[in-house]
């Protein structure tokens, strides 16, 4: 990454992401904030996950393989990958810019203190899940997310987003973009534990680590590493996927709107 | 699903940051739930999921004990490794599946396999512990991953298409309609082989009354063959099930006539190789080493956009990135993935399309002037030089071609029999090089003279001028100044100097790639140009150079355990292809004829190409237009080319639809595709998961191996009278027996006591090639029960049992239990050379191609690369004849790294992808009044499609980017009448449009045919002449 180009966002970006990391062994399951206390999963393990950019191809496999996993309804997703042309400040040269995207099982979630039902809540293993059997549908936390990683499964019309794959690490199997991660992008990992790829990666890396919206004070657990500050804001591009036309030029709109 | 009006204010992208993939982002979450805000109430008025807090996720299929690693395996579930087809990368996949409804649940990579697999694991390894190898457990399954990629995500939901046929059908009224009644399987193969009149159209002759391996089918021209000639058969490529289809059209029924897809994917790339590796019958190529290698240049291929194998070259690209080892460019006229923003070590170079030739000939210009090439070892004239050298092969550099035009051996290698040296053809007879000044034969010194031209005096006393293949490229290069040929291909002079000197900064860890970029007009001489880059680096078989693969363990051939190449019987194929290729035209009854009567031979009627392989773009136009001669029958396996070749659909339909032009024509596929629309007859077929085969590598990868699947999940097809699926194997197996030919049924397979076993279905012939496979060589040892189990076989074993010998059962199931046989992962290098090197003379002056004729101008063709211009049949510009004030743009197509030319049944892509708008630079946007979103029309000499305008600077100026795997008219884009009964209508499977909608048919041609390029006879997608239009909403 060229230098000139950090900014100041940049570089809360990348405090964020550190100071993320010191709290984690006194956090445990106190409420910080406004957030309730966490509930269930395993409290001597916080999960997390490191993004390498340099590693990911863009190949969607991460995409896809979720939405199986996961029974996601069409058109919706846990995760995906967007593709941005970007054009190099200096020299002029375009390239592509790959940004997976999922659920940031922030230290601070925004989601969770707004379910007026506590349907949403936060593992002690910092997983943010949806309790379905409490959940009413009425989407605040989904709009609650800067990151915009809920959605509202149109067939149980609860709120539906990442959980990490929760049901396979508990199985102690891999979720499923990780498995199928065509670069070897996406590492998963306790980072309670030193040991872990994820733990020694961090601090390997941790002056490159970025995170997205780090003004949000979210402090979101899904570390890039390659980023480009201009990304960690929501980048201003149209989703140019959703116009499809006929061969007669007729628009015909997204299949999977809901 | 109603359709969406679209808000206008949608129509105004962000310029410069498009969102070009993934691009459904998550934004679609927002739509309607805010409606629900009232509801107030506890719970969900929606569907129950399975699980409060995993929803309907699927239950894991084995567990793995965080502490311990015991593995526990789910028993509603199996675990099983076989083929995905979902591109020709054919990656071993692992296949969870259902136990109780036969579904496949997911889909991930085989960690045994090497092109899935990071580093894959021996073979020695048991299956439970590759399975928890894949787990959490240890952070092991992300440290060494096997995955699948989007598609081979996605592609599970073919088995269960709503568009799969799944049984027999005929057609009813004309071909093309789309109508068809089911009929049984037995009234297929009846009415197939006696013929009659089937259609109310009169009467058609079957496959019996065509074979005929007796009567010329042209008495004029005995060289064509026997009439079995006018069967042809084709298949889309070999997803390890052609062993047997040749089987039938060879070696059984004794037709000449087969073609795949090649001639529409990657052919002049495929030939430009052969010319450089000597082998322009298995057309070698190479890839580059990523992980050793310190500068790739990638002309026209994209490593993680396509190119084969996909997810390897991808992976291996990504972690060079992380590693910062490699240094690469990706030459192409459209940005694609490759290019990647997350890393400052590579960098795209646009390029004009159809001009890769002029940036090869350039770069070797530069080279040869700045001696930026592998001087020592060009300069090694044969073997012993190069063994004394220490390395694997050497070139024919400094070898002596006669350059006199009218000498009879022009472009033949000066030998030592021309001086009188040695006995014509004897073991002396050697090429001649210059050393120190004297004429010697190549193995008589170490080191000869790159650049000679000089006189000769023959052994006749003729004198004849003979120049080295360095000075013969040193004039083909030097044919243009750096600056036209800069021009020519639109990348700055600065920058060709620039990359021609990073190269040779790199000497021989600098490594050239190229692939479907090369389907342009000049494009055999392009892939020659490039690939000539990789020998003036003196990089193959080298470390970090380029590598030719390690190759498959064949079952199919004369194995330890079986004979599946030869049987009681077996007849090889005799006379001409209908592309009339592998055959000089100088030999043909049509030149003497010529000649005979006084007149110039030239031009052939159509392009004979004694270069090339048969090719499925000659073959069909000039099947219909009955030369060389007319055909009969097609039989076409999961073939499309109809929707692969450019111009070929307006060119042909309505000739396909005469029955008179082609009497019979049956499809067998899962699927009615754009080309088996307009069969009489459709034999379902087995979708991936549910056939057998074996399949290897696209080279990319250094180890042996070959990839086993097997029917992991039962057929959804209907199944024959004796209890087995409808299918290709089947379908052959019974029309073979009903016209009882040899090969097939009883006594069928030699074993290798000369004892005949019968290949009554699909299982008697790769069961017995799987023992081949597992018993070649050091034979593999037994499986045990927890491989049985841990590798879901128990499907398997019972079929193992009743097809085997007990010796081979072992064996055998430990292949299936690994999904194939793969040499494990190792170091291929011995010192800076490849262990399994490439040995033949590497050519800088290839005298095959050197000495052919191009026969719709009759001029010879160059033995070097060299830089033309596009140019159409009768050697004319294509800008001649179509110019650029009349077309000025030049459309080109890329690979989707999502959607390929059958996946668009994919919901799980077409939401990702559903659709593919074209890529266009502002410049032209400008020039045309286009603004980025605008709805335009796109016209070429042969068609014409509406699409959507993406502006960017993602593109070169003057060049149109189309994402192949769109613009379907058929794969379910029409519903088709079955008894009576439509398909579903989806229209979303129409979105889009096909480059080969813009391929045209070369007005310079007598017999019909689409613009191919010259040598090899591949279709021309890079480079289509179009303009474009603003259509007003």
């Amino acid at each position: 990454m060229d230098p000139i180009r950090r900014t100041l966002l940049g570089q809360l970006a990348r405090l964020s992401a550190g100071a993320a990391m010191v709290p984690l062994s006194s956090i445990a399951s106190a409420g910080i904030n406004q957030q309730p206390p966490r509930r269930e999963g395993d409290p001597s393990k916080r999960y997390g996950m490191l993004i390498d950019l340099r590693q990911c191809i863009g190949c969607q496999a991460c995409t896809v393989s979720c939405h199986i996993e996961n029974a996601a309804p069409l058109g919706s997703f846990r995760t995906t990958v967007s593709q941005y042309e970007v054009e190099h400040q200096e020299s002029g040269e375009v390239a592509t810019f790959m940004l997976p995207r999922l659920c940031n099982h922030c230290e601070n979630p925004p989601c969770v203190p707004v379910c007026p039902v506590e349907a949403t809540f936060q593992r002690q293993d910092g997983i943010v899940v949806v309790d379905s059997d409490r959940c009413v549908g009425c989407a605040y936390c989904v709009n609650a997310c800067p990151y915009d990683a809920r959605f509202i499964n149109e067939r149980t019309q609860t709120a539906d987003k990442c959980t990490f794959c929760a049901h396979r690490l508990e199985a102690g199997l891999l979720p499923a973009c990780v498995e199928s991660c065509v670069g070897g992008a996406r590492i998963i990992g306790d980072m309670r534990d030193p040991e872990s790829q994820i733990s020694r990666m961090i601090s390997e890396h941790r002056d490159a680590l970025m995170v997205l919206q780090p003004e949000k004070n979210t402090l979101p657990q899904v570390f890039y590493l390659g980023m480009d500050e201009r990304f960690v804001t929501r980048p201003d591009a149209e989703p140019v996927a959703l116009e499809v036309l006929d061969p007669h030029g007729q628009e015909m709109g997204y299949e999977f709107r809901h | 699903m109603a359709k969406t009006s679209m808000n206008p204010s949608r129509r105004r992208f962000m310029k410069g940051a498009v969102a070009a993939g993934g691009a459904a982002t998550f934004a679609a979450g927002y739509s309607d739930p805010l409606l629900k805000m009232a509801k107030g109430v506890t719970g969900s008025a929606g569907e129950k999921p399975e699980h409060r807090i995993h929803g309907n996720s699927l239950a894991p299929e084995y567990r793995v004990d965080p502490e311990s690693g015991e593995l526990t395996l789910n028993p509603d579930q199996r675990v099983a490794f076989t083929v995905c087809y979902g591109c020709t990368t054919k990656c071993g996949v692992r296949v969870r599946v259902d136990n109780e409804s036969d579904q496949v649940l997911r889909v991930a990579g085989n960690p045994y396999h090497p092109l899935s697999a990071d580093e894959q694991l021996p073979m020695r390894t048991p299956v439970a512990e590759a399975l928890r190898g894949l787990s959490a457990y240890g952070d092991q399954g992300q440290q060494n991953r096997s995955t699948a990629c989007a598609r081979g995500n996605a592609m599970m939901a073919q088995i269960d298409s709503p568009f799969r046929v799944t049984h027999c059908l005929k057609r009813v009224g004309g071909r093309g309609g789309r109508e068809w009644q089911k009929v049984p399987f037995e009234q297929v193969i009846e009415e197939i082989c006696e013929g009659g009149d089937l259609f109310g159209e009169g009467h058609v002759d079957g496959l019996r009354a065509i074979h005929d391996l007796d009567t010329p089918v042209d008495p004029e021209s005995p060289e064509y063959g026997p009439k079995a000639n006018q069967l042809m058969v084709m298949e889309a490529t070999d997803y390890g099930r052609s062993a047997l289809l040749k089987r039938f059209a060879f070696n059984a029924f004794g037709t000449r006539n087969y073609g795949h897809h090649g001639s529409y994917c990657g052919l002049a790339f495929r030939m430009g190789s052969g010319a450089v590796m000597n082998d322009m019958g298995g057309f070698a190529h190479v890839k580059p080493d990523i992980q050793n290698a310190r500068f790739i240049m990638y002309i026209g291929s994209a490593p993680s956009q396509a190119g084969n194998p996909f997810k390897r070259q991808g992976r291996l690209i990504a972690q060079a990135r992380a590693a910062g080892t490699l240094e690469y460019v990706i030459v192409d006229p459209g940005l694609n993935a490759a290019a990647s923003h997350a890393d400052d070590h590579n960098r795209w170079v646009p390029i004009r399309p159809g001009t890769d030739s002029a940036l090869a000939m350039a770069l070797i210009q530069w080279l040869l002037d700045n001696e930026g090439y592998a001087r020592a070892f060009l300069a090694l004239p044969g073997q012993a030089a190069a063994d004394a050298a220490g390395e694997a092969t050497h070139s024919n550099a400094t070898h002596l071609v006669i350059d006199t035009p009218e000498h009879p051996r022009r472009g033949r290698f000066l030998h030592a029999s021309d001086l009188g040296q040695a006995e014509a053809g004897s073991d002396a007879d050697l090429p001649m090089v210059v050393a120190e000044g004297e004429l010697v034969a190549s193995d008589a010194v170490m080191a000869a003279e790159l650049f000679v031209d000089r006189e000769v005096e023959l052994a006749d006393g003729k004198n004849v001028r003979v120049k080295s293949s360095m000075t013969l490229l040193r004039e083909a290069a030097h044919e243009h100044s750096l600056a036209d040929y800069a021009e020519q291909c639109g990348i700055p002079r600065a920058t060709i100097v620039e990359l021609a000197r990073r190269y040779a900064s790199h000497g021989r860890r600098a490594v050239v790639n190229c692939h479907g970029g090369m389907m342009s007009g000049n494009g055999f001489y392009a892939a020659f140009g490039v690939q000539m880059l990789n020998l003036l680096a003196g990089n193959h078989n080298r470390k970090g150079g380029s590598a030719e693969g390690g190759g498959q363990f064949n079952g199919v051939g004369q194995g330890p355990r079986y004979d599946l190449a030869n049987f009681p019987g077996k007849r090889g194929p005799q006379g001409v292809f209908l592309s009339r290729s592998r055959f000089p035209y100088e030999k043909s009854s049509e030149y003497q004829r010529k000649v005979a009567a006084g007149e110039n031979p030239y031009p052939a009627r159509a392009p004979w190409r004694s270069l090339a392989p048969p090719t499925l773009t000659e073959h069909l136009p000039s099947a219909l237009d009955g030369y060389p001669y007319p055909i009969k029958a097609v039989i076409g396996c999961m073939a499309n080319p109809i929707y692969g070749q450019a111009g070929l659909e307006k060119m042909v339909a309505d000739k396909l639809k005469d029955p008179k032009r082609l009497g019979l024509f049956v499809a067998v596929d899962g699927f009615l595709n754009e080309t088996n629309r307009y069969a009489d007859y459709i034999v379902p077929d087995s979708v991936m998961y549910e056939v057998w085969g074996f399949t290897g590598a696209w080279k990319g990868n250094l180890g042996r191996m070959t990839t086993a699947c097997w029917p992991v999940v039962e057929p959804r097809q209907q199944k024959t009278a004796e209890g087995e699926p409808v299918s290709m194997e089947s379908f052959f197996i019974a029309t073979a027996k009903r016209l009882g030919l040899p090969g097939f049924g009883d006594g069928a397979i030699p074993d290798a006591d000369g004892n005949l076993h019968p290949l009554n279905r699909a299982e008697d012939f790769f069961l017995r090639a799987a023992a081949n496979v597992a018993m070649q060589g050091e034979p593999l040892p037994a499986a045990d029960e927890g491989d049985i189990t841990h590798a879901g076989l128990a499907p398997l074993m019972p079929r193992l049992e009743r097809t085997l010998k007990p010796e081979e059962r072992g064996p055998v199931a430990y292949l299936y239990a690994r999904g194939g046989r793969f040499e494990d992962f190792q170091d291929h290098f011995e010192g800076e050379n490849l262990t399994s090197a490439w040995k033949r003379t590497l050519c800088v002056y290839n005298e095959q191609v050197g000495t052919s004729i191009n026969t719709q101008t009759g001029e010879p063709n160059r033995g070097v690369p060299c830089h033309g211009l596009p140019p159409l049949a009768d050697g004319r510009a294509m800008r001649e004849v179509f110019t650029e004030e009349e077309w000025p743009l030049l459309a080109f197509s890329f690979k989707s790294n999502l959607m390929n030319s059958y996946a668009i049944g994919l919901e799980r892509l077409r939401m990702i992808k559903p659709y593919n708008p074209v890529m266009m630079h502002h410049r032209d946007a400008e020039r045309f009044g286009i603004s980025h979103g605008d709805t335009i029309r796109i016209e070429s000499p042969g068609g014409s499609v509406v699409a959507l305008a993406l502006v960017g600077e993602g593109v070169m100026p003057g060049a149109l980017g189309i994402e192949h795997g769109y613009g379907h008219r058929d794969l379910g884009a029409t519903p088709h009448l079955i008894d009576g009964e439509s398909q579903p209508d989806l229209e979303w499977l129409r979105a889009g449009i096909n480059i080969n909608d813009l391929g045209f048919k070369d007005p310079t041609r007598r017999v019909d045919g689409t613009w191919l390029e010259p040598i090899s006879g591949a279709a021309v997608r890079q480079g289509l002449p179009i303009r474009v239009t603003r259509l007003e909403a």
